[in-house]
């Protein structure tokens, strides 16, 4: 942290301007808390729109008669909304405050950021427009027109200048784990997004597309989502945990077992297809070696908190985090074993691959994400939580109500999995699990409702939270304590 | 001393967020994990490097 005498504002606190930006501060508080305040919206829309394609499956025709509010306009916008829009917003909002922090000089290139959050946010709408109106590439999970991919990629290229141009000025001259995560995902992230938007829609057909396709899909969650993910949670778990960083040994086996093991888990998506065996035993082998970091990982975080379980009590971003790491745990062995031959027989074409989706995208990185978001929002709003019941309203219900999703979409998905072996039907099989679509739709409305009070929470928290009293001669980086986080 | 005592001796600091990270082990557990699968990725890649059925 900065030594220097200068106050936060310059002028000794006399007149509270929570988020004005001083000359000579690390981190660009306003453009941060614009990008906080853009992710607090995304991270309502995307799953409510899931809430809404969730109860499709009960009731068919339920706004079935518009066509742009149909389940196939719809299931991409949940989709890339929750990716691109809410996880991807926060982070890189959180990449403004993490990455000067950890360099010690402020962000390269500073002045892109404004840019960077109006042509995001913009061009996401566009997007989400689009898609709305059947304009889809037709990639999963890389369905954004041609027209919002060229900026989305110019964004993605302006940020890998930016993360690396301020990590070659850096004063700090370790690189602490956050950046490695950070920079590769960025990095992978903008060749990737270019792969999946200009190369595969327009190149390569039939099974070749598929199988490129598997790449594409799998490096967008493990190049991208878990990287950045695990990138912004291991910069606060030890803030949260008010500990040391467990060991420094293990961040490296976790960050060189995914780069080495996760390029080659795309193929387990088509276990049984025309695609040669051999590159499927490969991904099956990669699937189930990310065992390795992902357990790596887990104790890494756990082995933080050990002695510090009471901040549990005390900090929601340390909830979040706890809490994020177990559903990590749970979803991970879920998708490595699921990429076992027998496993695959068994839960292909059905909803334990949801579950396992929303396990690692949602329960994992989405949460973990939350966290630095009520680590951050407060801190540079230099306001306290707007309210603290809502915020414990926000946990529990997404506890609760995400818990129950998951394990309802994993054992539904085990169910329809062995009638289907044991010769059912398939259109009897999708019969029997409408009470567990039920189950999914209302867990899912449970999350969404304490994902919007949360959200409304931090956003209210920016503009109306009581101002957290600052001492007069604070460093020009003096960030105050919250009470809760 | 024990285990625990040793890496918590070597300690590092980031100076901006205030980050402390321990140098750190790898506990036993991990590392027989890291063996297992191992042998077993070299096993399940020659037993199933073409379909035999």
């Amino acid at each position: 942290m900065s030594t220097t005498a200068d106050t936060m504002f310059g002028d000794g606190r006399s007149t509270p301007r929570p988020y004005a930006t001083a000359t000579g501060e690390l981190v660009d508080r306003e453009l941060i808390l614009k990008f906080m305040t853009a992710a607090c919206f995304w991270l309502v829309f995307a799953p409510t729109v899931g809430a809404i394609v969730a109860i499709k499956f009960n009731y068919y025709d339920f706004l079935g008669h518009i066509s742009w509010l149909t389940w196939g306009r719809l299931r991409p916008v949940h989709v890339m909304g929750v990716v691109f829009g809410g996880f991807s917003t926060a982070v890189i909002g959180l990449t403004y405050y993490i990455v000067p922090r950890l360099c010690g000089v402020p962000m390269y290139k500073e002045k892109w950021g404004h840019s960077i959050f109006w042509l995001w946010n913009v061009f996401l709408t566009i997007g989400f427009i689009s898609l709305a109106l059947g304009y889809n590439s037709g990639i999963e999970a890389g369905e954004f027109p041609l027209w919002v991919s060229i900026p989305v990629e110019i964004v993605l290229c302006m940020l890998v200048i930016q993360v690396v141009g301020t990590i070659k000025l850096r004063t700090e001259p370790r690189l602490y784990v956050t950046l490695w995560y950070l920079t590769a995902a960025y990095i992978w992230t903008a060749m990737n997004y270019a792969f999946g938007h200009f190369i595969l829609p327009f190149s390569m057909p039939g099974v070749n597309n598929a199988a490129m396709h598997g790449l594409y899909i799998h490096y967008v969650v493990g190049l991208w989502i878990t990287p950045a993910g695990l990138g912004v949670a291991y910069y606060f778990l030890p803030l949260a945990a008010k500990r040391p960083l467990y060991s420094h040994k293990l961040s490296l086996v976790g960050f060189w077992a995914l780069a080495f093991f996760y390029p080659f888990v795309g193929t387990h998506h088509y276990i049984y297809s025309p695609i040669p065996y051999w590159t499927q035993t490969i991904a099956i082998v990669a699937s189930m070696m990310l065992i390795i970091p992902v357990w790596t990982v887990v104790q890494n975080f756990y082995g933080t908190f050990v002695g510090a379980w009471s901040r549990f009590q005390e900090s929601f971003p340390a909830k979040f985090i706890v809490i994020g790491a177990l559903y990590y745990f749970v979803g991970c062995f879920q998708g490595s074993t699921e990429a076992l031959r027998e496993m695959q027989r068994l839960t292909h074409f059905t909803d334990f691959v949801i579950g396992h989706s929303h396990l690692t995208v949602f329960g994992t990185f989405v949460i973990w994400a939350t966290a630095g978001m009520y680590w951050v929002t407060p801190r540079l709003a230099g306001r306290e939580l707007y309210s603290k019941s809502c915020a414990q309203w926000h946990y529990w219900l997404t506890v609760v109500g995400f818990s129950i999703m998951a394990f309802d979409l994993t054992i539904q998905g085990l169910m329809q999995g062995t009638m289907l072996q044991a010769g059912a039907d398939f259109v009897d099989s999708m019969a029997a699990m409408k009470p567990y679509w039920l189950v999914r739709t209302l867990a899912g409305i449970t999350m969404d409702i304490g994902a919007a009070l949360g959200f409304w929470n931090l956003y209210m928290t920016i503009n109306h939270g009581e101002v957290i009293p600052i001492p007069a001669a604070t460093p020009v980086n003096y960030l105050p304590e919250p009470k809760w986080s | 001393m024990s285990d625990d005592d040793n890496h918590s001796e070597s300690i590092t600091r980031y100076e901006g967020p205030g980050i402390e990270e321990r140098h750190g082990i790898i506990p036993t557990w991990l590392a027989v994990v890291y063996t297992v699968m191992f042998v077993w990725m070299i096993w399940y890649t020659v037993v199933y490097w073409t379909d035999k059925g």
